[in-house]
């Protein structure tokens, strides 16, 4: 079983600054991690790897620096991995990403399995699986919670929803992503760690030239959205008196927990 | 394409161990004094425990450097847990790796990198400590091997050990020159240990006296030559000594971690008492002394890494992060007020096992003379 997991190196963002002014994240002194959702994912690609054979490839679209993260995913147990870096990716919003994922998807070409985590902690989007799995064609399992079996044709997986869950089966190529009650993420191997930080180590650079696309469908350029301004939402609680008596009040009540969603 | 340091990469792997894994259970382990097998068999799972090793005898192909990183990391959450860990991975297997044969290799070194069998190092007897001249553990030789009759204590996993390596003396008349390693497994007829050490500090640590009596090993379990045991123990002093100050710098980054958070936290006089000079004054010592204790330690670990001796250099960083460590403890509780009085806050800790780091790895006094005579002679 060959899979190929999309992973993004996030900021740690447990201790997270933003400047009042601009609105922007302080980044200095901020550590840069595996988004916590992808290192779930890796941990599947490995566990299946194990179990089934084949081939396990991360992806990342990132700066140079996000190598790092390639080489601690191959440290868990991850074959090789492939760095999109490139200037004009630079900017990108999820549909240009989406797009980029894609294509290197693509490129790989031999892939029975896609996983993703269900979403990253900088962007807090959830759409880059959904778009990539759409740019591909592929089914898409979201929030997976559990595989309960897969086999070289089709996978069952667990949906958790919130209040439960949906039992699904896909065939494969099928793209998921998942969630972090599906398993507790290995640690690093110091000897694949290693091996991830030596200059034959398996991990390669593709940049837009590679991809053979056009700088206007990538980064900024090929972007559909433009952020305007970044604000942290100022939350004001207002309380609200319901008049009428007693009788009155409790319908108002509960009209209003009804209409929320709340009971 | 750069490639990722592995020395940046490991220290964030093991600080992010140490924080969800070390952290959160390090006072729980402090209070039962019981051996963290759970915890050492997750570092052993990542492939710690054989860093030092190469890869063709089950080892993670890392060196001196990569070994220190992860002691201090490990020690910056549970002194002891860094030191039993810092045990297996140099002095208990070391002898081991150098001088058994594969069968040995088989049966005790691949085990003891996967966190299944613990291994020991026994130098210090009741007469014998710094001065291993007077070393009275007797190795006779015998037909087919040696017979060992004596006593070690402060023995650290003395009663866990599955084997140990043992400094034994062949011949008393020759003094240092007859000094000899032998290993020595825990079943070997003739081998007990006392009841596990009462400890101030580093109260995870098993210590004990242990004791043989007619044990008998085959020839092959001598490791090294015979009457050559200090030219093995000066093949890793250095490195035996600069763990020590990785274990140090570990110390000294949690109690400074702790007084930074506290002083920031803590009100008096309508303001944290971070704002007082007298209290920055402490966190720039402890800054200071970090920074210099770090630089001194991995320019000993990147030495040792190209194989240019630098025992004097280990010496002296062994020397200076302890007893930077000792300050940064002391001025830790200090720090704390009242609080650092207390069993509950980890200060207190860190106080008590900081006591550990001055007799491992060599008592200051005699380090002190040691350096100095680099100097005068």
């Amino acid at each position: 079983m060959n899979i190929i997991t999309l992973i993004k190196q996030v900021p740690d963002t447990t201790d997270i600054k933003t400047d009042p002014k601009t609105g922007n994240l302080i980044r200095e002194g901020i550590e840069s991690i595996i988004n916590p959702d992808d290192r779930h994912a890796i941990e599947v690609a490995v566990s299946l790897k194990e179990k089934y054979k084949g081939k396990s490839i991360v992806v990342s679209m990132g700066p140079p620096q996000a190598i790092d993260a390639i080489s601690e995913a191959i440290g868990m147990g991850i074959d090789e991995g492939i760095l999109l870096a490139d200037r004009n990716f630079g900017g990108a919003d999820t549909w240009a990403t989406s797009f980029t994922l894609g294509k290197a998807i693509e490129k790989i070409n031999a892939y029975d399995l896609i996983l993703c985590g269900r979403q990253a902690i900088d962007g807090d989007t959830a759409q880059i699986g959904p778009q990539v799995a759409e740019f591909l064609g592929l089914p898409q399992l979201t929030y997976v919670m559990d595989i309960e079996e897969v086999d070289d044709r089709r996978i069952i997986v667990k949906r958790g929803l919130g209040n439960g869950y949906e039992r699904v089966e896909s065939p494969l190529p099928a793209l998921i992503t998942v969630i972090g009650e599906l398993n507790k993420p290995r640690y690093p191997r110091v000897d694949l760690l290693i091996n991830a930080c030596k200059e034959n180590a398996r991990i390669t650079l593709w940049n837009a030239a590679d991809l053979k696309v056009s700088v206007q469908e990538i980064g900024l350029s090929g972007s559909l959205t433009r952020v305007i301004k970044t604000f942290s939402p100022k939350v004001k609680r207002e309380g609200e008196m319901l008049k009428g008596d007693k009788g009155e009040a409790v319908g108002q009540l509960i009209e209003r927990l009804a209409g929320n969603y709340l009971i | 394409m750069e490639r990722s340091d592995i020395e940046k990469l490991l220290r964030k792997v093991m600080a992010k161990f140490v924080d969800q894994e070390v952290i959160p259970v390090a006072r729980e382990h402090d209070e039962s004094g019981d051996f963290p097998y759970d915890l050492f068999k997750k570092i052993a799972d990542m492939g710690i425990l054989g860093i030092r090793y190469p890869k063709k005898v089950g080892g993670s192909g890392g060196n001196t450097t990569l070994y220190c990183i992860t002691v201090e990391e490990l020690a910056r959450g549970l002194l002891s847990l860094g030191a039993t860990t810092a045990m297996q991975c140099l002095m208990a297997t070391d002898g081991l790796y150098r001088y058994g044969t594969d069968e040995m290799h088989e049966k005790y070194l691949r085990p003891a990198m996967r966190g299944e069998k613990i291994g020991a190092f026994q130098l210090t007897e009741p007469e014998a400590g710094s001065d291993l001249s007077n070393v009275r553990t007797r190795a006779i030789k015998s037909d087919d091997g040696w017979i060992i009759n004596g006593m070690k204590t402060w023995s650290t996993s003395g009663p866990i050990g599955h084997f140990h390596t043992v400094l034994t003396q062949t011949d008393p008349d020759k003094g240092l020159r007859g000094l000899m390693f032998v290993f020595i497994p825990t079943d070997t007829p003739g081998f007990s240990h006392s009841k596990k050490f009462d400890l101030l500090g580093t109260r995870t640590t098993q210590m004990s006296e242990i004791y043989f009596n007619n044990c008998h090993v085959p020839d092959e379990y001598m490791l090294g030559q015979l009457g050559r045991g200090l030219d093995v123990l000066l093949t890793i002093l250095s490195e035996i000594r600069v763990m020590t100050a990785a274990l140090a710098l570990g110390l000294q980054r949690a109690a400074m971690d702790d007084s930074i958070k506290y002083c920031k936290e803590r009100v008096q006089f309508g303001r944290p008492i971070s704002s007082y000079q007298l209290i920055q004054a402490k966190i720039a010592n402890m800054a200071v002394n970090l920074e210099a204790g770090t630089l001194m330690s991995y320019k000993v670990t990147h030495l040792i890494d190209k194989n240019i001796p630098c025992l004097n250099e280990a010496s002296m960083a062994k020397y200076f992060t302890t007893e930077s460590a000792c300050k940064a403890a002391d001025e830790a509780t200090r720090i704390f007020g009242a609080y650092g009085y207390s069993m509950e806050y980890n200060v207190q800790r860190y106080y008590r096992d900081n006591r550990f780091l001055l007799y491992g790895g060599g008592t200051h006094e005699v380090l002190q003379t040691t350096i100095a005579r680099q100097y005068l002679r």
